[in-house]
């Protein structure tokens, strides 16, 4: 790798093109990036001329877009790189555990190698940063653990990741404790957790356990609730309280947050001004069996939002192709986002909110000094990579080609 | 055309359920040869045979074989697919937004209409769609233009796939009075009566089935029309244009695309529409909408036949669409929780014609000596791995001629 490298003709959005009278698409130009200690040190457009002797490569036209965050995945439970099977209808929830407690371990293939497996097709999804639970319970103990850290190791030059400790089998209901704790000192960032109510049985008891835990970890919190309508909002209430009262603001995440699509708009509403005051985000793998949080209005209250894969071919679900694009646009086509600004705004759902215009359609990605942290995708705009799930040809991770090929 | 005969050698069949501890944990599959000869299937023997004639053999190196699939809800006439980038605009009135813009549109489209539809359905083909039902405009704006258009390119595809046109008067039959260009269409290659919400764009719903059940009678046509119209207005719709199927004895030659209010019903209501749609023979067809899903595997349960369609890729309507029927279908039971082994696999059905390799009790029902030549290669240990995981097909044969991939030069 050179420390500093030009990529030449790279495809940039300028701003919204019009024609009979409305957006229909995107203006662009050819540009050169300069890269340089995994930044972007220069970014000219491409009738300047380069004069230095600094080596160069060609993108050849494709489009240049800020590179996608999975925002929630599990690499320790999916099957990815071992033989098909089914997955057998359970009565609860408490089956499918039992089942994934059995399942796993017969598997010929190991957990690391079916980690890397779903972080291949990530990386070539165009993904540079993962957050992923990894299952704890007393059973495996802190065995996924370390597999998905060997995993997360080897590809430590292609991507970012984060690790939330998640007692899977619920904090209290499988006294786990002392597994989240020994989690956040071996590398995890987060306390995870599991319907407080209908796992844990005890919200108050499951909450301030989470929060004891983060506080005294330094870590955040990324809380899996599948828990429903009011009983699923009661929990958010409680948790949001919780995190303002012991500074956690920022650091906390709700996974699903199903509750908050079952409740009327107002209230939803009414629940995403107490999110914003508390700092707390919620995440959605976008379900299309179920009705899941109005992640446009949590947007467009200040809330943190994020798109993630979620279940990819494992136990519980045979679904899943680990392209966060393809989640998105799934998005796009539920919330029926069909024009150009809509389409183009989406991408911030997969990318830590970074879009390539802003709402008015002026110039916000790439900026100079960014990280080099890029998709490379052909596509003529990001709306159509969106709306298309246009293919995604090389992705760059802090400068270097991590996955495809430029 | 039919095919020469020869041999496929090697293909992987579903052959029945793994069982363990009662539960159905997998699908048993053998390798077989498989002798075409006339576009058909004659002889099925089980690989540790040999070979004794002299045919050509063609080895299916394994891949599982799957009957090719349907799209049956498709506009192939009006795609901007394998042109440029164009995002729709935001329809501020909804249809009405769309049907304005069509004026505009649908004239500017047609020096593309052939070529487009023709890299469309070079896009379905790859994906293993053997069968196509595209609706195509007619009217005032476009006459039988777009039609004709579609039939030059439907023409020479004629060896690749199966194409039936839905003759659609997009801008209402009643409303841009167009009965006279779709009486037309039907003497012209068009073989199924379209249409357009009764109520909303035509403005009466009696006049408007009626002219409908009229061309159909009179040019021995079928009928599919699009259906909009939410909640009791659209079971109304449904309810009158079964009752002028069964007038019409037209039972069986009816199907309606979408038919979204079948979503806003519930409980004895919807029993008895399905039941109603069962006794005439009307089908459903559906792109699995994911902002509107209509009960699918309920009507099936009920004796209504459903199947699947991509619907808009890429056009004004909408930029989505992907043309990959084994993708709805998966879309499909992930959205309705089919995800063991025999509903996965049984999911199939929605996109072949009700064609599975398995019967729900896992007998073995396809193929057979003597069925038609039309099926998939896929990557894919069992059509329950195929339907979840959307597996790579890696050939794709049309009575008995390879169309897609490199099985044979």
């Amino acid at each position: 790798m050179h420390t500093s490298q030009w990529i030449k003709n790279i495809k940039i959005e300028k701003n919204y093109k019009e024609e009979d009278g409305y957006i229909t698409g995107t203006e662009t130009e050819l540009s050169y990036f300069l890269i340089k200690n995994g930044k972007m040190e220069q970014i000219i457009s491409a009738d300047q001329v380069i004069t230095d002797n600094i080596p160069q490569i060609d993108a050849d036209g494709l489009l240049a877009l800020p590179s996608f965050t999975e925002k929630h995945c599990h690499l320790d439970k999916t099957l990815l790189g071992d033989d098909w099977r089914p997955v057998i209808p359970t009565k609860n929830i408490f089956e499918r555990f039992e089942v994934e407690k059995k399942v796993l371990p017969t598997l010929a293939t190991t957990t690391q190698e079916r980690a890397e497996k779903l972080l291949d097709i990530y990386s070539h999804a165009g993904v540079t940063k993962v957050r992923t639970h990894v299952d704890l319970y007393p059973e495996v103990g802190l065995k996924n653990l370390d597999e998905v850290k060997k995993a997360l190791h080897s590809y430590e030059n292609r991507l970012d990741s984060e690790i939330v400790a998640f007692p899977q089998h619920g904090l209290l209901r499988s006294d786990s404790k002392h597994l989240v704790k020994e989690a956040l000192k071996r590398g995890a960032g987060y306390v995870g957790g599991v319907d407080p109510a209908n796992v844990d049985g005890d919200i108050e008891a499951s909450l301030q356990a989470m929060v004891e835990l983060a506080v005294e970890a330094e870590a955040g919190i990324d809380l899996h609730l599948h828990d429903a309508d009011h009983l699923g909002t009661f929990t958010m209430k409680r948790l949001a309280e919780l995190t303002t009262e012991a500074g956690l603001q920022g650091k906390v995440f709700i996974s699903h947050a199903f509750g908050l699509g079952d409740v009327s708009f107002k209230q939803a509403e009414e629940l995403a001004e107490i999110f914003a005051d508390a700092g707390v985000g919620i995440i959605s793998s976008v379900p299309n069996n179920r009705k899941f949080p109005p992640l446009e209005l949590l947007t467009n209250k200040g809330v943190e939002t994020a798109v993630g894969c979620d279940n990819i071919f494992d136990v519980w679900s045979p679904f899943g192709n680990g392209d966060i694009l393809e989640r998105l646009g799934r998005l796009a086509e539920i919330y029926r986002w069909v024009d150009q600004p809509s389409l183009t705004q989406s991408l911030g759902y997969i990318t830590g909110g970074k879009t390539t215009l802003t709402k008015d359609g002026k110039q916000a990605w790439p900026k100079v000094g960014d990280e080099a942290n890029i998709v490379f995708v052909k596509a003529s705009c990001s709306a159509e990579a969106v709306a298309r799930r246009s293919k995604r040809v090389a992705t760059m991770f802090k400068g270097n080609v991590a996955a495809g090929e430029l | 055309m039919n095919s020469k005969a020869y041999w496929l050698t090697n293909a992987t069949l579903e052959t029945g359920y793994q069982l363990q501890h009662g539960i159905i944990s997998g699908t048993q599959t053998d390798t077989f040869h498989i002798q075409i000869e006339n576009g058909k299937i004659k002889e099925i023997l089980p690989a540790q045979k040999s070979i004794t004639s002299e045919l050509p053999k063609y080895d299916a190196e394994q891949y599982l074989m799957l009957p090719s699939f349907r799209d049956m809800h498709i506009h192939l006439d009006k795609t901007y697919y394998g042109g440029k980038w164009k995002a729709p605009a935001v329809p501020e009135h909804g249809i009405w937004t769309r049907l304005q813009e069509e004026k505009k549109l649908i004239p500017e489209l047609l020096p593309y209409t052939e070529e487009r539809a023709k890299k469309l359905m070079d896009l379905l083909l790859s994906a293993g769609t053997t069968h196509i039902r595209s609706h195509c405009n007619v009217g005032p704006t476009e006459g039988l233009h777009h039609l004709e258009a579609l039939l030059r390119a439907s023409e020479n595809y004629q060896n690749k796939v199966f194409v039936e046109i839905v003759a659609f008067p997009q801008q209402g039959m009643l409303r841009s009075n167009a009965a006279s260009f779709v009486r037309d269409a039907l003497r012209n290659g068009a073989g199924y009566v379209g249409g357009v919400d009764p109520a909303s764009i035509d403005g009466d719903v009696e006049k408007s089935l009626q002219t409908i059940m009229e061309l159909a009678v009179e040019g021995d046509a079928n009928i599919d029309i699009h259906l909009h119209e939410a909640g009791e207005l659209g079971i109304f719709t449904m309810k009158r244009l079964a009752a002028l199927t069964e007038e019409a004895g037209w039972q069986g030659r009816v199907t309606l695309s979408h038919a979204f209010a079948l979503a806003d019903i519930h409980g004895n209501v919807l029993d008895e529409m399905a039941e109603i749609l069962a006794q005439q023979g009307i089908s459903i067809a559906s792109s699995v909408s994911l902002s509107k899903t209509i009960p699918i595997p309920f009507l099936h349960q009920k004796g209504v036949e459903v199947f699947l369609g991509d619907d808009s890729i890429t056009d004004h309507w909408s930029p989505f669409g992907k043309g990959d029927s084994l993708e709805k279908a998966g879309l499909l039971a992930e959205r309705f929780g089919l995800s063991d082994e025999r509903t996965l696999g049984q999911t199939l059905q929605y996109i072949t014609g009700g064609i599975t390799p398995l019967d729900e009790n896992g007998r073995q029902v396809w193929p057979k000596p003597g069925d038609a030549a039309n099926f998939v290669l896929a990557d894919a240990s069992c059509s329950a791995e195929a339907v979840a995981r959307r597996a790579q097909r890696k050939a794709v044969f049309y009575q008995g001629n390879q169309i897609t991939g490199s099985l044979y030069p």
